[in-house]
């Protein structure tokens, strides 16, 4: 169980990660995610589904190394086997039909929106796939997108001093392109989360947010992973982790995000000195 | 003798014969009842408080066999014993302490298993004193009651596992027949253990990474050492029963897959995980923690060995519980071990209706909590940076009895008043954990979420799905949704013959 079969790096600061786990893999959904755990003594860490395949009976992740679970996972060795993953949890993207859809991904974001464009394109949508990123080197899976997109483009951030406005030059130009725009769909880093949702506030089109809480047992047990959206609370591993981007209190999910960075940070220092290949991304 | 016939018929009987046979009858005669009246009760040897609250091993430290000889001295060996009415699942509690009195603890584990499977645990965390101590005749007579608790986790404890004497029938209906047991709290484990014992091929699907529900992730280390849950888990495996862990029925797979993979009668026992908010403002600050978060990070997790273990729990000076079970008590300790310079419980009634344990009430005040009654949070503050800093407080009095009978909190008008803390637990309840059973078409749901059954067979609204637990009752006892784990295995029994 939760044989690792590959575990490399994908761009500098990502790694791609493919298990065995048949039951995970048979019932995956695009947009659902699995709560990982690298070690007998690890934490519960949730990362989204990049892809999933039947017959094979294996799951792909691809993560950012960021902390301690994350460093720990980039240095499990292929053949090896990670101490569980459970899964799949959250709600499933909804999949319309003859809709144009509008998905960005930042970081580990275009990796879990690869099986959402596919199941939309599948499905007869339209797909616009925009890969925001810090310059070419840490673009990945273009073709692999390509193929389930109607348009696809990337966006570095490296080309321009303000990137706030560079997205917003892009979604406009989308809106501009596809003025039957219905849905946009943004997956990977807070900022670009939230960056997207203020700048097309007044758009009048829905953005719907792939949000990152903080989780612990990803199963609507514990409500660390609460978050307010138009002034209700919500537990995003049951009841998302999609939410309204327009509706969501910014303010009280980016404190909740910081809540253990102190323990955290101590945690980090405490493990081993990391090998050569993982020093500075 | 009604009330016991209401739990098998002829138990009265059964009971009877037992009390008649010769040993039994000889050793009544060796003291008097004079004799066994004028025996204090036993205390529990505990760690002492300076220490234990800098620990998580367990604070009871269990009788030793003289203690516990001493304390079975005590029991008069009632001809009609009030104990077993007030055990859910009436055990022949005079027939095991008699063993225990004769110096044989197997044979008192073996009584006591005929009708708890899981003793070391239900010793340790039954509610004795609404319990099986309640009745007990002792009481009557002007004195404490026999130490049945104490009694019940001694022979288990002395005992440990019967493993080698285990016969699984192998009854030709039952052989091979596939049953899912989905959670694998008490309620789950004691359906699976029986029902293995009938000769069943059973599998238990855990959604967390350890089986054990509430055992596993609520119950801290200091009341219930995981050495003693593991025992015991790993006894009802050597019956055959498969545990698959990060398995969630709805999510990985669905009861209509299980019944596909051949599986043909199902039991949930999902339990309450969800957790009950209060809605008032300022609830999602940084610091504000439901109980289930907080005791998943230490119980489960392990984060009081953080950062040996990775999961981090937030250090805190001054730590602020709402509510008055066991929740809120375990709670309220765990942060007093986890450094906290106060620790203070706010319960909106009086002591008198707080629902925890006594043991687990006297251990908190003796560990140095703070009990501030008729008090609720009408709001949470918080400081620039969106993090707790105090509590806005409400003073109550108690009115006349609500719906559950206990006299109702009102408000004080104007008596609101703010308090220091750094950190906050909710344990004021929690409902059935909705994501399978609200997934399931045609399954009954009753008013709180819970999965309505036959009280009879514990069978839902649903053919061949049976459950029990906090998923039926909410918020309950361990040994009530053992009993319930039990009755369902006799009814997936009877089902499974039909057909
Ligand atoms: C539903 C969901 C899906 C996710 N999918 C992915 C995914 O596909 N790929 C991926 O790389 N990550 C994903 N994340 C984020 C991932 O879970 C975290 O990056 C991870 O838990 C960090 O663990 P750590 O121990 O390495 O870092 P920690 O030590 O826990 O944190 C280190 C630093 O990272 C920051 N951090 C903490 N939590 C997060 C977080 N949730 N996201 C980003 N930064 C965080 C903290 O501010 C902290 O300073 C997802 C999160 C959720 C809730
Ligand atoms: C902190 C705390 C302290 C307590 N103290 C006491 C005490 O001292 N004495 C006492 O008698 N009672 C106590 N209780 C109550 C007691 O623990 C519960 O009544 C009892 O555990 C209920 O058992 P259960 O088997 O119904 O459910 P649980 O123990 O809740 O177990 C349910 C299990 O099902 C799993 N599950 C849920 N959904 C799924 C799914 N879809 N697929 C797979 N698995 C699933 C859950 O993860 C969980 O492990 C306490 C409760 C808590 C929370
Ligand atoms: S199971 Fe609980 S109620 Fe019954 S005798 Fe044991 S401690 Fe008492
Ligand atoms: S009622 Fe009390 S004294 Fe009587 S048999 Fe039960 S435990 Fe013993
Ligand atoms: S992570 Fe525990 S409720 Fe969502």
């Amino acid at each position: 169980m939760y044989r690792i079969l590959k575990n490399q790096r994908l761009v500098p600061n990502l790694y791609h990660l493919v298990v065995e786990v048949p039951e995970v893999a048979r019932s995956a959904k695009p947009g659902q995610f699995v709560m990982v755990i690298p070690d007998e003594k690890g934490e519960r860490i949730p990362l989204n589904l990049a892809d999933f395949d039947k017959d094979k009976g294996t799951i792909e992740l691809v993560y950012l190394v960021v902390g301690v679970s994350t460093r720990k996972l980039s240095r499990i060795k292929p053949g090896s086997s990670l101490a569980g993953v459970a899964g799949p949890l959250g709600r499933p993207t909804e999949i319309g039909r003859k809709e144009t859809v509008f998905l960005v991904g930042g970081c580990f974001g275009p990796a879990g929106l690869y099986p959402i464009a596919r199941e939309l394109k599948l499905a007869g949508n339209k797909v616009i796939f925009l890969t925001e990123a810090r310059d070419h080197a840490y673009v990945y899976w273009e073709d692999k997108i390509k193929a389930f997109a109607d348009h696809y483009f990337n966006l570095f951030r490296r080309d321009c001093f303000d990137s706030g406005k560079t997205l917003e030059t892009a979604f406009n130009m989308v809106k501009l392109k596809y003025p039957e725009l219905s849905r946009v769909l943004v997956m990977g880093c807070d900022y670009l989360l939230h960056k997207i949702s203020t700048l097309t506030s007044s758009s009048g089109i829905k953005i719907e947010v792939y949000l990152t809480p903080i989780m612990v047992d990803g199963t609507g047990m514990c409500g660390a992973c609460r978050v307010t959206v138009s002034g209700k609370t919500y537990f995003a591993c049951v009841d998302g982790p999609v939410f309204d981007g327009h509706g969501l209190d910014w303010v009280e999910y980016f404190a909740r995000r910081q809540a253990f960075l102190p323990q955290e940070q101590l945690a980090l220092g405490k493990l081993e000195i990391l090998p050569p290949e993982q020093k500075k991304t | 003798m009604s009330k016991l016939e209401s739990f098998e018929p002829g138990l009265a009987k059964k009971l009877s014969e037992e009390r008649e046979k010769d040993w039994r009858k000889a050793l009544r005669r060796e003291l008097t009842v004079q004799q066994r009246l004028a025996i204090p009760r036993h205390r529990m040897p505990e760690q002492p408080v300076s220490q234990r609250i800098k620990n998580f091993q367990e604070v009871n430290l269990g009788y030793t066999l003289e203690l516990a000889r001493a304390e079975a001295q005590r029991c008069l060996d009632c001809g009609q014993p009030g104990c077993v009415a007030g055990c859910p699942v009436a055990i022949d509690i005079p027939t095991f302490i008699k063993h225990i009195e004769a110096g044989e603890p197997e044979r008192a584990l073996e009584k006591i298993r005929e009708t708890n499977g899981l003793p070391a645990i239900c010793g340790r965390v039954c509610p004795q004193e609404v319990q099986c101590e309640k009745n007990c005749n002792l009481i009557k007579a002007g004195k404490e009651p026999v130490a049945i608790g104490h009694l019940e986790r001694f022979a288990a404890d002395f005992i440990g596992q019967l493993s080698e004497k285990v016969t699984v029938s192998t009854k030709e209906c039952s052989a091979g027949k596939k049953v899912a047991v989905v959670g694998s709290g008490p309620a789950g484990l004691t359906a699976a253990a029986d029902l293995a014992r009938l000769g069943y091929s059973v599998t238990v699907y855990e959604a967390l990474h350890l089986p054990g529900g509430v055992l596993a992730y609520g119950i801290p280390e200091f009341r219930l050492p995981r050495a003693i849950l593991n025992s015991e888990i790993s006894f009802i495996k050597s019956l055959g029963v498969e545990i698959r862990t990060n398995f969630i029925v709805g999510r990985t797979a669905t009861l209509e897959d299980l019944k596909e993979d051949g599986f043909r009668a199902f039991f949930l026992g999902t339990g309450a995980g969800l957790p009950a908010f209060m809605g008032v403002p300022g609830e999602n600050l940084l610091g504000v923690f439901s109980a289930n978060e907080y005791l998943t990070r230490v119980n489960l997790m392990k984060s009081f060995k953080f950062p040996e273990y990775d999961t981090p729990v937030p250090a805190a000076r001054k730590v602020a519980v709402i509510g008055g079970g066991n929740v809120a008590m375990d709670a309220v300790r765990t942060a007093l071990r986890l450094g906290a310079k106060e620790a203070v419980i706010y319960y909106r009634r009086s002591r008198a209706e707080m629902p925890a344990r006594a043991e687990e009430v006297k251990h908190a005040e003796e560990e140095g909590v703070i009990f501030n009654y008729l008090t609720v949070p009408v709001r949470f503050l918080g400081d620039s940076q969106g993090r707790l800093r105090g509590l806005l407080l409400q003073r109550l009095t108690l009115g006349p009895p609500d719906s559950s009978g206990r006299p109702r909190p009102v408000p004080v008008p104007g008596s609101e008043y703010e308090v220091e803390a750094d950190l906050a637990v909710v344990a004021i309840g929690q409902s059935p954990n909705p994501l399978l059973i609200r997934q399931i078409a045609g399954l009954k749901l009753g008013r709180w979420g819970n999965v309505e059954v036959d009280w009879e067979s514990m069978g839902t609204s649903l053919s061949g799905i049976f459950a029990g637990g906090d998923a039926v009752r909410g918020g309950a006892t361990v040994i009530l949704a053992m009993g319930d784990g039990r009755k369902s295995a006799r009814s997936i029994d009877n089902f499974l013959r039909k057909c």
